[in-house]
């Protein structure tokens, strides 16, 4: 609309509104960094009796012990590690190939209700996930999945004895990729969206495949973007409190059998925190969010490299990234 | 066009916010009653609400945030009153600077079980259920179990037990008896509204706790007694020190009541696992507390409410599984009522 307007008058009118414009901008920026250093500050402030009393052995020691004031945040991490990132690894395969479906395979009628569908999915409360997970998808995993993996799979000791209640590790780890999965599908549909006509049209029309095509052309062209919408989901899944507190049990401890149960770091907070009785608790409580945030930002900071890294190595990716 | 429309949009959204910053200092002035904490005393507080608003125009708001964090509310002078089920404890007292403990509701905590075909009010003692939570005891045809329900057919089922994963008064409660029933229970593993517990499974709140156990066959976990028969679950009688085994009614929480009816000098009451000359007491029972600043700016309000809930708002307990608070008891709670001024 601007575009339209004679040159001369536009500059003159741009200078109030780009002050303005910078002004608001600026503050706006500056808010949103005021507010995380002080969202830092008051956490550091907080966990301070907790860090001054056990320092770094509280980080890797596996206890929780309210009564004895034991405090400990080993399992947690553990627990958040292993749910994000298997969460992650089951996601990932399934957002690319219903991002595939709907930019490349699904009939043109079947594409606008299916991505409604999908996108819907994201927009469902947590909290309404959590329960459903309780009381439909932890059952049937318990019933049917968890028996059938233990039996054929027992030997990896992934795959442990089945759970007794539905509420396990591996019933959060369902949750969390369902949770997941929308946000990288929905992310790298548009990206799949955004590959040159011409260029997936020049490769058929060089005699490739479908698949090769989509492996040789979009692949590459969207890699950047996809690892970016890998760490959304990722992020996602670390950060995840009430879903992930509804199903998987809250025990301490490290184990590697997957249809035990354990907690998470942003679980244990959000079940715990309300109604900590005693500062050392609260201060504990405060020590493991310290230690989610130090987690997210490394998390964040690496995968940041990984994504740079390669935009660097795919020349046409970078622009994306 | 659109700078018109971002100044209206900022406009609007400058007038709100001023308009939010004046109208929260003036809600203060009409007598509303803050109140936070134990989930467990909730359902009575609800019914409550109306009843008080009738009575002597008053809106009263709680919060069912957990018995912990009402504590630490009426600390910080945020709300009027907390409610607490686990009495205070002395650094508690010391944090709250001048509050008193009124106990002002009573009621009990009922063990749950989910086994198909099997009756409602099995027979339970504490030491059998400290060591099932123990993870000693792991099957439903347990010796143990079975000599309490001679001729009741017990399937060979493994007990999965259910615990609360947030900070609850139930927890206190249930932790309590087991540590009473059971030395190396209160050694081992202790009492509090959340504990290091040997094994099981956590669920969220009364209604994760209930959902878990009606999910899973053999499974054991503990509610308050309303939510149990709310929920339609079948649910344990306990044995009590007499020997007899008592079920979690009106009946059974008014004689474990009749246990305790000094309070100390904190006005708290421990009725959990009383001595065997009550017969019919139910072991696992317990008063709830609210606390309240001595010195408050709405004293006269505060205390036609108290005054209100210990006496008439009793009347809407026993619906609801809450036995009206003993005489002796009342009296503790109208002389410490009468302490609060301005």
């Amino acid at each position: 609309m601007e575009a339209l307007e004679p040159p001369r008058l536009a500059v003159r009118r741009f200078r109030a509104g780009d002050l303005s414009l910078q002004t608001v901008a600026g503050a706006a920026a500056l808010a949103a960094a005021f507010l995380v250093c002080l969202i830092a500050y008051t956490i550091v402030r907080d966990a301070k009796p907790a860090w001054s009393k056990d320092g770094l052995a509280f980080v890797t020691r596996d206890a929780w012990d309210p009564v004895k004031h034991v405090y400990g945040a080993g399992s947690f991490l553990f627990g958040t590690a292993v749910t994000s990132l298997v969460a992650l690894a089951l996601a990932a395969p399934l957002a690319l190939g219903v991002a595939l479906f709907l930019t490349e395979l699904a009939p043109r009628r079947l594409r606008g209700p299916v991505t409604a569908l999908v996108e819907t999915l994201a927009a469902i409360p947590s909290v309404v996930i959590g329960l459903w997970g309780i009381l439909v998808l932890g059952p049937i995993l318990r019933d049917h999945v968890e028996p059938a993996l233990h039996s054929t799979l027992g030997f990896i000791p992934l795959f442990g004895p089945p759970a007794s209640t539905g509420s396990s590790v591996f019933t959060a780890i369902v949750v969390l990729t369902i949770m997941i999965l929308p946000i990288v599908a929905s992310i790298s549909r548009e990206l799949f969206l955004g590959v040159p006509g011409e260029l997936k049209e020049g490769a058929l029309a060089l005699g490739t495949t479908r698949w090769e095509m989509v492996r040789g052309v979009m692949f590459p062209y969207a890699r950047g973007g996809i690892a970016a919408a890998l760490i959304l989901g990722l992020g996602r899944a670390v950060g995840e409190a009430i879903a992930v507190t509804q199903v998987i049990g809250s025990s301490v401890g490290i184990h590697w059998n997957l249809f035990a149960t354990g907690d998470t770091l942003a679980s244990k907070i959000a079940a715990s925190y309300q109604g900590a009785e005693d500062g050392a608790q609260v201060a504990s409580l405060v020590y493991l969010a310290l230690i989610l945030l130090v987690f997210s930002l490394v998390m964040n900071v690496s995968a940041q490299l990984i994504v740079r890294r390669v935009a660097r190595r795919q020349g046409i990716g970078a622009a994306r990234a | 066009m659109n700078r018109i429309l971002a100044a209206a949009v900022a406009a609007a959204f400058m007038v709100t916010s001023c308009a939010l910053a004046v109208a929260a200092p003036g809600k203060q002035s009409s007598t509303t009653l803050t109140g936070a904490g134990s989930t467990f005393v909730d359902p009575l507080v609800q019914q409550w609400v109306p009843a008080v608003a009738q009575a002597y125009g008053y809106e009263l708001q709680y919060s069912p945030i957990g018995s912990g964090g009402g504590v630490a509310a009426v600390s910080s002078r945020t709300v009027d009153f907390g409610a607490s089920d686990a009495p205070l404890s002395r650094d508690q007292f010391g944090a709250c600077k001048g509050c008193v403990q009124i106990p002002w509701a009573l009621s009990a905590t009922s063990v749950i079980y989910n086994v198909q075909g099997v009756r409602n009010l099995l027979h339970m003692n504490g030491a059998t259920l400290a060591k099932i939570f123990s993870g000693a005891i792991t099957s439903w045809n347990d010796p143990a179990i079975r000599k309490l329900n001679k001729g009741v057919a017990l399937p060979d089922l493994k007990i999965a037990t259910v615990h609360r994963s947030d900070n609850s008064g139930t927890t206190f409660n249930f932790t309590d008896f087991l540590s009473s029933a059971s030395p190396q229970w209160r050694s081992k593993i202790g009492t509090g509204v959340a504990v290091s517990w040997p094994g099981g499974t956590g669920s969220r709140g009364s209604s994760g706790v209930a959902a878990t156990v009606a999910q899973t066959p053999g499974a054991i976990g503990y509610v308050d007694v309303a939510y149990a028969l709310k929920s339609r679950l079948t649910y344990f009688a306990m044995q009590n020190r007499s020997g007899k085994f008592a079920t979690p009614g009106l009946k059974g929480i008014l004689a474990a009541a009749s246990s305790d009816q000094k309070p100390d000098g904190t006005n708290a009451l421990s009725i959990v696992d009383p001595p065997k000359k009550y017969p019919l007491a139910y072991p696992i029972s317990t008063f709830t507390y609210v606390i309240v600043p001595l010195q408050s700016q709405k004293a006269p309000e505060l205390k036609k409410f108290l005054f209100w809930a210990v006496t008439k708002g009793q009347k809407a307990g026993p619906r609801l599984l809450f036995q009206p608070i003993p005489k002796p008891v009342l009296v503790v709670a109208e002389k410490a009522i009468a302490r609060i001024h301005a």
